[in-house]
């Protein structure tokens, strides 16, 4: 005997602003008969899970890994009373309202956000108790939550030249045996919008080895932690190349990074944790030698 | 039945009846001879080119340069280029670029999805760790580290591959896996990084740029389905604004996919692939996303890879909307500005370890930046100013000659011609540091020759700079000759012969100092000749100069020297429109290439062969024309002696020396029976017996034994006629014709018809002591003859000979020639000779008696109907019917016809309505009705 719970959300995108109605169907596909059911509740459940990596473990001792989920909503709903479900396809309308709680992560709702140490997450979950012979069954559905776009900031360029001397190489003497290079280096703006892609340029004025490889770095930046102290990680998101080769002197190559969903967020500051972001431009030369320029960048939610 | 009958001929009164006749100074078949003989001949000789062609090309490579030379003519053709009209272009690039881009070396692919590369494990699953541990390996296999490497491929196996990984992409994209047909298409682009074995590279290309165009449709599809279900809709159709949201999520989660690919190469090209799919969310996002591309495709440091990306940029572009030539035109200028890039030191070190010449590698190149060449022309610009703008970026860059030769090869001919001094000019400046000078030059030289009257610019001016270009550039001799090709013909259709042989002569001198031997250039000569032979106003002319022989016989081995020579003829012989060739020097020229070509067959030479070989020399034979009359039998005799080994030859040359006689005594230049003419006869009684086909040299002996008889050799006419009564009994029954075997009774008949129309009016030799010798010959060869006596050819022979023999005792025959005193004149009714007429006439009658109870024992009766119907005709025609003999035959024949009765017997009723005209006759009539009752 089969009976299948499932919830269909109204929006393909499955994104929501706070203060917008969740709506949607669960669907009951029961193929042998009538259901008899206990009740059937529909649960809205948001937090933020917090690690704190191995590395720092040995600051927290006292504490486990995981640090308590900060709590960000939960409301629950009655979808239909005890009763019966006739054989077939049903679906149940529904709509929430999406409204947050003020917590010690800040007034609203935060942004959906996959990370290493810092993962907010949303649900909506479907239960339907039965009779005491039964399990209940239940279902859940990941939704994610945006907040409503701002109005554009000022763009906020910056421009580097990266040369021998502005490396901060640990020693004189491997200053001394770098490559003679020149480069320059553009960012259309630091504080970007994450449903758009950053964007800049770089030339490779003089180099006087060939270089193997010319990449855009995006990078994350989670600090967790409480009055005790603190664990701060810098993690690759992602890394895109954007000069392959031993490119042309001279010449601007565009960079070019759309901002990958779920894995970004706007960068969030809070009581307990920090989700902040960077960009590094790192050239390798064809000796495998790196250097890195880094770039803090502010992500916002904004047209 | 047989019995013995005495013929008495009737003989009829002198000048019994005057038919109606008038004068005619015109032979009505003579002017339609000619006719059909020019027309014939160019017919065959269409049709033997059409059969040749297969054999002509020996090269393959020729046919993809003809297909290269194809392809630039196609911008030409199209005023308004369509989006269509890239695809289709594309296509035949597409082929012709499969074709050139080959390669030996071994090729390795990398993937991880090919069948041949997955590891299988066999494994027993035993407990649910197992399993899981299992799964998780399983999945590692798709990981980066077990990608595999297959080396060592050939490159038919490497296109299998390929197409392989195409396959797998449909099965996974079918099976709903469609990350994996998404992986596999990255894999497939990353291919594209490895520029090892880079004279593939083009090809290679080509067949990745297919799999991803198919991977990209996939998705379109797939994204169309979703929005507008299976109705039917064109690109431009698709309305962003309509499309479900759902779509337009998948349509944003591919593009995430893609836009997270870590390396450069495969993001751009899987971006590009995609590129039609952003349709769904905005159309204005595919112009701005191409200008974009079109910029990050900066970050590819490999040239190589670089161009052929903007190519496949390009080629999507033209795909989406029209008006993309500004795409092209992009490209090509992010080209240009990255053009030292190809001169990178890292890439003249790689293509020298891959053991390419310079000019290889840089050819390349050619197909790439052709293409965008070839959106660029199309743009709505000033074409001149276009390229004026182009050879301006060209002079400011070093190494300029791709650039060059790409430009020189996309534009049309009017824009290039207009801008050929400049582009002269700029090569004369590099011509020491040029490697493909020789493709610049014979590009430009092709355009040259597509102009109809050159007068921007003395057209010496430039061929000098040409010829004094090509002799600086430091190239080999098969690129001199490529070069060469098209300047000759332009040098051909522009300038005096005096220019064309001094340029043949700076050839014949470059190919002396290369010190190699001519033969293995000896296609390209040939071509080089081809274009000259086609394009020189007056085909005579070339065999005036100097240096065209010496060309013409650079190449030494017999092979080489064969086709050279038919080359040469075959074209002369089509542009040559006068009926004769009477220049001494050209015949001897011509003669000399005839000999090459005789001298080519050997007995193991094909008949198809030997036969074009015999049909180029008969043309020169047929056309050669000296005022002198021994002269031209000296030729013929000259010719005899040098093709021998072809039998049509010698049939065109008996055929010859028979018109030339006849011309000896229309111009009335030699006397009849003279010298001249009884050379003549001789020269083909000599001529004849060397052919092998019997019944050939028969029908020739009767037309040479014709033509003495009318130029009154009456001694070489008996010859002639002897000898081919003599061979009657060796032609055969069936001879071979066109591969088939063909009864000859038919033509026999016809022939000994012929001899015997022509024995009345030949007089007889007063020394021998037979009456009409010949005739009495053939009456005895007739005895011995092989032939079956009831078949028809037998009797037939034997009717005609006796209607001969009847007309013989007459006492003026019907016709005569002119100067010829026949055997009336001669013997004047002598008793004697009509007794021995008479006599011949009994014995064939007899023999006609026994084929007639013959045909009756074989039951063949209505043969016997026939023959019976026939001889009673000759009998009350031209038999004296008062001879009682003859009159009892008559009425034994008729007695015979009617009991056989075969047809309705109008014929025979006819014939009685016949005998109304003398006494005789209507005697024969009254006994035939008594009989009848």
């Amino acid at each position: 005997m089969t009976t299948n719970l499932s919830i269909n959300l109204k929006r393909a995108s499955k994104g929501y602003y706070e203060g917008e109605n969740l709506t949607g169907v669960v669907v009951v596909d029961s193929s042998f008969g009538d259901i008899r059911h206990e009740g059937l509740t529909l649960t809205l459940e948001g937090s933020v899970n917090l690690q704190v990596s191995s590395k720092n473990a040995g600051l927290f001792d006292a504490f486990s890994s995981n640090i308590k989920p900060i709590t960000l909503i939960n409301t629950s709903l009655e979808l239909a009373p005890a009763g019966k479900i006739p054989v077939g396809v049903t679906e149940i309308p529904f709509e929430i309202p999406l409204k947050g709680r003020p917590t010690s992560a800040g007034p609203g709702l935060l942004e959906t956000y996959h990370g290493v140490f810092v993962n907010v997450l949303y649900t909506i979950k479907c239960s339907m108790k039965r009779s005491f012979l039964n399990k209940p069954l239940n279902t859940s559905c990941q939704f994610f939550v945006q907040h409503k776009p701002q109005d554009p900031p000022p763009l906020k360029p910056v421009r580097c030249e990266i040369t021998p001397n502005s490396i901060r190489a640990s020693a004189a003497a491997t200053r001394a045996s770098m490559p003679h290079f020149q480069l320059y280096a553009e960012i259309d703006s630091t504080v970007c919008a994450l449903d758009k892609p950053i964007t800049g340029k770089i030339r490779v004025d003089e180099c006087s080895v060939g270089i193997k490889s010319i990449e855009l770095q995006l990078v994350r930046v989670e600090t967790c932690g409480s009055a005790e102290g603190f664990s701060r990680d810098a993690t690759e998101i992602q890394n895109i190349q954007v000069g392959d080769g031993d490119v042309c002197r001279s010449r601007d190559i565009p960079l070019y990074m759309v901002l990958p969903r779920l894995f970004t967020c706007p960068t969030t500051t809070t009581h307990n944790f920090n989700i902040e972001f960077e960009l590094n431009i790192a050239v390798i030369f064809e000796d495998n030698y790196l250097i890195t320029e880094n770039f803090p960048i502010l992500l916002l939610r904004c047209r | 039945m047989p019995a013995y009958y005495s013929w008495t001929t009737d003989k009829k009164q002198k000048h019994k009846e005057v038919s109606h006749s008038f004068e005619v100074n015109v032979h009505p078949l003579k002017e339609n001879t000619i006719q059909y003989v020019t027309n014939t001949s160019k017919s065959f000789c269409e049709n033997l080119q059409k059969w040749s062609l297969p054999f002509e090309e020996l090269d393959p490579l020729l046919r993809f340069e003809k297909m290269n030379l194809d392809k630039d003519n196609l911008p030409l053709e199209i005023d308004k280029p369509k989006k269509s009209c890239y695809q289709q272009s594309w296509h035949t690039k597409r082929i012709f670029i499969l074709n050139k881009y080959t390669t030996g070396e071994k090729l390795t692919i990398v993937s991880s999805y090919l069948p041949g590369g997955e590891k299988t494990l066999i494994r027993q699953v035993s407990n649910l760790n197992e399993k899981v541990k299992h799964r998780l390996e399983q999945l590692d296999d798709f990981d980066e580290s077990s990608i595999r490497k297959t080396m060592g491929l050939s490159q038919q196996e490497f296109v299998t591959k390929v197409l392989m990984l195409d396959g797998e992409i449909k099965k996974a994209w079918d099976s709903e896996q469609r990350v994996k047909a998404f992986k596999i298409a990255i894999q497939c682009s990353k291919l594209l990084s490895d520029v090892n074995v880079m004279q593939f590279y083009p090809s290679k290309f080509v067949l990745i740029s297919d799999v991803l165009d198919n991977f990209g449709l996939l998705v379109f599809e797939r994204l169309k389905h979703k929005s507008f279900g299976n109705k039917k809709l064109n690109f431009d159709d698709i309305d962003p604004n309509t499309v479900p949201e759902l779509a337009k999520e998948t349509c944003q989660n591919w593009i995430y996919k893609m836009a997270s690919i870590r390396e450069l190469l495969p993001r751009l090209y899987m971006e590009m692939a995609l590129l039609p799919c952003y349709v769904f969310l905005s159309k204005e996002d595919i112009k701005s996303s191409i200008e974009r591309l079109t910029k990050m495709i900066r970050g590819i440091g490999n040239p190589l890879v670089a161009v052929y990306i903007r190519l496949y940029l390009c080629n999507v572009a033209s795909k989406l909307y029209q008006g993309c030539e500004k795409v092209f035109y992009d490209n090509l200028n992010e080209f240009i500005e990255d053009y030292q890039q190809v001169f990178h030191n890292t890439m003249l070190k790689k293509y020298g370890a891959q053991l390419l010449t310079a000019d290889q590698y840089l050819n390349l190149y050619t197909p790439a930046v052709g293409w965008m060449l070839f959106g660029t022309v199309n743009l709505d610009t000033d074409k001149i100013a276009l390229l004026d703008e182009l050879l301006k970026k060209c002079e400011k860059l070093e190494h300029s000659e791709l650039l060059l030769s790409c430009l020189v090869a996309a534009f049309d001919s009017p824009t290039i011609i207009q801008k050929s001094t400049k582009i002269l000019e700029m090569i004369s400046k590099n011509i020491d540091g040029m490697v493909i000078a020789h493709q610049v030059l014979s590009s430009l030289g092709s355009h040259l020759c597509s102009v109809k009257s050159y007068q921007q610019l003395s057209s010496d001016v430039l061929s000098e700079t040409w010829l004094t270009l090509a002799c600086k550039m430091n190239t080999t001799t098969a690129n001199f000759l490529l070069v060469l090709e098209p300047w000759i013909e332009f040098a051909c259709l522009q300038l005096s012969s005096q220019q064309i042989n001094v340029i043949l002569r700076v050839t014949i001198r470059v190919m002396i100092k290369s010190k190699q031997p001519a033969d293995q250039y000896s296609t390209q000569i040939q071509s080089v000749l081809k274009r000259m032979l086609k394009n020189i106003p007056d085909v005579e002319e070339l065999f005036l100069m100097d240096a065209f022989m010496p060309l013409v016989e650079l190449p030494q081995t017999s092979h080489s020297k064969t086709m050279m020579a038919k080359t040469v003829l075959s074209i002369f012989f089509e542009r040559y429109k006068l009926l004769h060739i009477d220049d001494p020097i050209v015949l001897a020229d011509l003669m000399r290439l005839c000999r090459i070509l005789h001298d080519s067959i050997n007995a193991v030479t094909v008949e198809d062969e030997s036969k074009v070989c015999a049909d180029l020399i008969n043309k020169l034979v047929v056309m050669c024309y000296c005022d002198a009359l021994e002269e031209q039998l000296g030729f013929y005799v000259e010719c005899r002696g040098a093709f021998i080994k072809l039998d049509s030859v010698l049939v065109t040359l008996v055929h010859a020396v028979n018109a030339l006689a006849s011309r000896a005594m229309s111009k009335e230049c030699a006397a009849p029976g003279g010298p001249a003419v009884r050379a003549c006869a001789a020269y083909c009684f000599i001529t004849v017996p060397s052919l092998s086909c019997a019944f050939t040299r028969a029908s020739l002996y009767l037309l040479s034994g014709q033509v003495a008889l009318r130029n009154n050799c009456i001694g070489q006419a008996e010859a002639n006629f002897k000898a081919l009564v003599s061979m009657i009994p060796e032609i055969p029954e069936y001879i071979h014709e066109d591969g088939q075997r063909k009864p000859s009774h038919e033509r026999i008949l016809g022939l000994i018809s012929n001899l015997l129309s022509t024995l009345l009016v030949l007089p007889d030799n007063v020394d021998s002591n037979t009456k009409a010798y010949i005739l009495s010959g053939l009456i005895k060869v007739m005895e011995r003859v092989f032939w079956s006596k009831t078949e028809q050819l037998y009797y037939s022979t034997l009717l005609r000979i006796l209607d001969v023999l009847c007309e013989m005792t007459q006492e003026n025959y019907a016709y005569h020639i002119n100067t010829v005193i026949s055997n009336d004149g001669l013997y004047g009714s002598d008793e004697e000779f009509i007794k021995s007429m008479e006599s011949h006439a009994t014995n064939i009658c007899e023999e006609l008696l026994v084929v007639l109870k013959a045909l009756g024992d074989a039951k063949e009766t209505k043969k016997q109907y026939n023959l019976a119907l026939e001889l009673f005709w000759r009998i009350i025609r031209r038999g004296d019917l008062e001879q009682t003999p003859m009159l009892i035959l008559a009425n034994k024949l008729w007695m015979l016809s009617q009991k056989l009765q075969e047809s309705d017997g109008k014929c025979a009723r006819s014939m009685l309505s016949a005998l109304q005209d003398s006494a005789p006759r209507r005697h024969l009539l009254e006994i035939l009705n008594e009989n009848m009752i």
